[in-house]
C-alpha cells in the first residue's frame, strides 16, 4: 500500500437522474445498446446526429415522438431548442445532404414497439409508459457534477507482481450509485484489465452521500509505482 | 405569370386538409426517404426592376422547387441526391440541376468525409440559402447571400472533411469543415446574364473552389460564432464581341480567368427562446482577367447585415434586418482605354445597396407558409459584378431608391 498512489477524479462526469425528470419521461433503448446510462450531452449529440454511437461503440438511431407534452419537455430539456427550431435543424440536414429526418412516431406505444425491434434505437416515452421489451437508460445531467460526495473510500490493492514489474497507469471506471449511496455497479471503461479488476473491487465498497435518485459517475484511478504514499 | 402563383395557392388549399408527408419506403431493408419543397414568389417594386424580373409591373417569375432521396447504406454511410430547379426572372429558366449528390461517411463525431457534389459551407446560410421555409425571411440579406449569383457558392464537385469536438472545461463545441472541389455555374446564372449586356455569351463558367469553416458553439447558451474562408480559381469561356463598345465588328471566342478570388466571412448567431439574432460580415475580393485577356477587373465587395426575428405565436413570426452592401470596381487595360469607368466611391448609389427589411411569416400548416416582406433600398450597385439590379431590365437607367414588396408562399414535405 505504501507505494500505491491513487488519484481519484470523480468530478469529471457525474450524472444525476432527477426524479422530477424521470417522472416526466424515460429514455429507452433497444437491447443491443450495451450502455445502461446516457448523459445529457450524449442525448443532445445523438439527437442532433453528431454522434452515431455511444461509448460502447453500438450504432444508435434516435427516434422522436411527433408532438405532445413529453416530446416538448424532452426537446426543451435535452436539446435546448424549441420544436420549431429542431424541425428547422433536421430539415437543414435533410435538404443539404447532411443527414436524415429521424423517425417520428405518434405515441409511446409506437415508440416502444419501434425501439424494441430496431437495433440501436433510442427513444423517449412518458414516465408512466410500459417499457416491456426495451431497456430504460438512466439519464445523466452534467450540470449536477458535484452532487454526490464520497463518504467512504477504500483504496484499491496494487497487485505485487505488477508493482514489481513497474506496470501501472490509469484505469477508468463507470460507477452506478444508488440513491442511498451504495455502489450498485462498476464497469471498466479503460486501463489494464488486472488493475481495473482491483480498482473495481475497491470501488464497490465505496459509499457516497445519499441523494434523491441513482446517479452515475466516472472515476479515474492512477496506479503509479513510483508514488510514495496513498493520497 | 400570375397563373403560376394562383395555381400554387389553389393546390395548397386543396392540400390543406391533407398533410403533406415524406415518402418513406424500404429498399433491401434500408429506409429510403423522399422529401421535397416548392415555393412561389410575387415581387413588386415601385421604381427599378430587381433581380432580373420586371418587378415594376409586378412579377411572379420567382419559382423554385427541389426533391431529394436519401438513405443510410451502412451505420456510418449516408447517401443521397437532390434535384433543384428554379426560375428567377431571366435566371434559372427552369433548367434543372443536380443540387447535391453526396456519399457521407461519418467515422467518428470528430471526423467525417463527404464526397460527390457537396453543398459549400460558407457562413451561416450558404448551404441552405434556397430553403426559405427554414426561416422567416423570403429573401436572405442580399449583401451576403445574393440570390442572383447563388451558383457562385452553392456547391462543389469534390469532397469535405468535417467533424465536431466538445471542448474541455465546458467551453462548448467546435465544428470544422475543410473542402475542395470544382464549382460549375449555370450559364443561366447572374454573372453570365450581366455580361450578356456586352454581347458575351458564356458556354461554361466555373473552376476550383476550396476553403474551410470553423464554428464555435460557445458556453453561452444559444450563442454561435464562426469564420469561413473560400478561395476560387474560375474560368469562363464562350463568345464575345470583338469590341464591346462596337458590336458591328462581330464576335470572337471569349475567355476570362481569375487572378485572385477569395472570400472571408465572419458570423454570429444568438437564439434565446423565440428570439433569433444573426449577424454576418463578408468581404469578397475578385481580380478577374476579362475580355480574353485584354482587360482586368478587380472588384472589392463588402457586405454585412444584422437580423432579428421573433416567433410571436406558434404559427406567426416577425423579422427584420438591415443589410449593407458596397462595391468598388476597377477597370484596367483595353476597356479602360476605351473609356469604361472604374467605380470607387461607395457613397454613390451606383456602388452600394442599403436594404431595410421587415417580414411577417404565417405557417398555415406545418408544411405550408406564407410570407410578406417589405424592402426599402437605397442604391442599386450596378457595376461589373451582379448585385441585384441589371441594366438589361432598367434600360432607362436607375433611380437611387427602390421599395419592394415580396409575397412568397412555399410548401415542404
Amino acid at each position: 500500500m505504501k507505494r500505491l498512489r491513487t488519484l481519484l477524479v470523480a468530478a469529471g462526469m457525474t450524472f444525476a437522474s432527477a426524479d422530477s425528470l424521470a417522472s416526466d419521461f424515460k429514455v429507452i433503448a433497444n437491447s443491443s445498446v450495451k450502455e445502461d446510462t446516457i448523459s445529457a450531452e450524449q442525448i443532445k449529440r445523438v439527437y442532433l446526429e453528431e454522434d452515431k454511437a455511444l461509448a460502447d461503440g453500438v450504432h444508435v438511431v434516435p427516434v422522436l415522438e411527433k408532438d405532445g407534452p413529453v416530446h416538448e419537455a424532452f426537446v426543451r430539456r435535452y436539446l435546448g431548442v424549441s420544436q420549431e427550431d429542431l424541425q428547422a435543424y433536421y430539415r437543414t440536414l435533410l435538404f443539404t445532404g447532411r443527414g436524415s429526418m429521424p423517425k417520428a412516431l405518434a405515441s409511446d406505444e409506437e415508440v416502444v414497439a419501434y425501439v424494441a425491434r430496431t437495433r440501436g434505437a433510442i427513444g423517449y416515452v412518458s414516465g408512466a409508459a410500459s417499457t416491456d421489451g426495451v431497456k430504460t437508460l438512466a439519464i445523466g445531467d452534467t450540470s449536477n457534477a458535484t452532487a454526490r460526495r464520497l463518504m467512504i473510500r477504500i483504496e484499491p490493492d496494487y497487485p505485487e507482481t505488477l508493482k514489481r514489474m513497474n506496470i501501472g497507469g490509469t484505469v477508468r471506471l463507470r460507477v452506478l450509485i444508488s440513491a442511498k449511496g451504495n455502489v450498485e455497479e462498476v464497469r471498466a471503461l479503460g486501463g489494464n484489465p488486472i488493475l481495473c479488476e482491483s480498482a473495481a473491487r475497491a470501488v464497490k465498497k465505496w459509499v457516497y452521500a445519499a441523494a434523491s435518485s441513482r446517479t452515475v459517475t466516472e472515476v479515474s484511478i492512477l496506479f503509479d509505482g513510483h508514488g510514495p504514499d496513498i493520497r | 405569370m400570375h397563373r403560376r402563383i394562383l395555381g400554387l395557392v389553389v393546390a395548397c388549399f386543396l392540400l390543406g386538409p391533407l398533410t403533406l408527408r415524406a415518402q418513406d419506403f424500404k429498399v433491401f431493408d434500408r429506409d429510403v426517404q423522399v422529401h421535397g419543397f416548392a415555393s412561389q414568389g410575387l415581387v413588386y417594386t415601385n421604381t427599378n426592376n430587381w433581380l432580373t424580373m420586371d418587378s415594376n409591373q409586378g412579377s411572379a417569375g420567382y419559382t423554385d422547387f427541389g426533391v431529394n432521396m436519401s438513405t443510410n447504406l451502412t451505420d456510418n454511410l449516408h447517401v443521397g441526391a437532390q434535384l433543384y430547379d428554379r426560375n428567377l426572372g431571366q435566371l434559372g429558366k427552369y433548367h434543372p440541376s443536380l443540387d447535391w449528390a453526396v456519399a457521407d461517411y461519418r467515422y467518428r463525431s470528430w471526423l467525417g468525409f463527404r464526397v460527390g457534389k457537396v453543398k459549400t459551407t460558407l457562413g451561416l446560410y450558404t448551404d441552405s440559402q434556397d430553403l426559405d421555409f427554414l426561416r422567416v425571411f423570403a429573401l436572405l440579406p442580399q449583401s451576403i447571400y445574393p440570390t442572383d449569383i447563388r451558383d457562385a457558392t452553392i456547391a462543389h464537385l469534390g469532397g469535405d472533411v468535417y467533424g465536431s469536438v466538445s471542448l474541455k472545461h465546458r467551453l462548448g463545441d467546435l465544428s470544422y469543415t475543410v473542402y475542395a472541389g470544382h464549382r460549375s455555374d449555370s450559364i443561366h446564372s447572374g454573372y453570365p446574364y450581366l455580361l450578356s449586356q456586352f454581347g458575351t455569351i458564356f458556354t461554361s463558367f466555373g473552376g476550383l473552389q476550396y476553403g474551410a469553416d470553423l464554428r464555435w458553439n460557445t458556453p453561452v447558451k444559444g450563442l454561435l460564432v464562426g469564420a469561413s474562408r473560400l478561395d476560387q480559381d474560375t474560368t469562363g469561356k464562350g463568345t464575345g464581341l470583338l469590341d464591346p463598345l462596337n458590336p458591328a465588328l462581330g464576335t470572337i471566342p471569349y475567355s476570362e480567368f481569375s487572378k485572385s478570388d477569395w472570400t472571408n466571412q465572419y458570423y454570429g448567431e444568438y437564439t434565446h427562446g423565440k428570439l433569433r439574432i444573426d449577424s454576418e460580415y463578408r468581404r469578397y475580393y475578385r481580380d478577374q482577367v476579362i475580355f480574353s485577356g485584354t482587360s482586368e477587373n478587380p472588384d472589392d465587395v463588402r457586405g454585412w447585415y444584422v437580423s432579428g426575428s421573433y416567433r410571436i405565436a406558434k404559427r406567426f413570426e416577425l423579422g427584420s434586418y438591415y443589410s449593407r452592401y458596397t462595391i468598388t470596381s476597377i477597370i484596367e487595360g483595353a476597356l479602360a482605354s476605351e473609356g469604361f469607368p472604374s467605380q470607387t466611391d461607395t457613397s454613390l448609389p451606383a456602388n452600394h445597396v442599403y436594404d431595410k427589411v421587415i417580414t411577417g411569416r404565417v405557417d398555415l400548416k406545418n408544411f405550408w407558409n406564407v410570407k410578406v416582406e417589405g424592402h426599402f433600398m437605397n442604391g442599386y450597385g450596378s457595376s461589373t459584378y451582379p448585385d441585384g439590379f441589371y441594366p438589361q431590365q432598367n434600360p432607362q437607367g436607375f433611380t437611387p431608391n427602390t421599395n419592394a414588396l415580396v409575397v412568397k408562399t412555399g410548401v415542404n414535405f
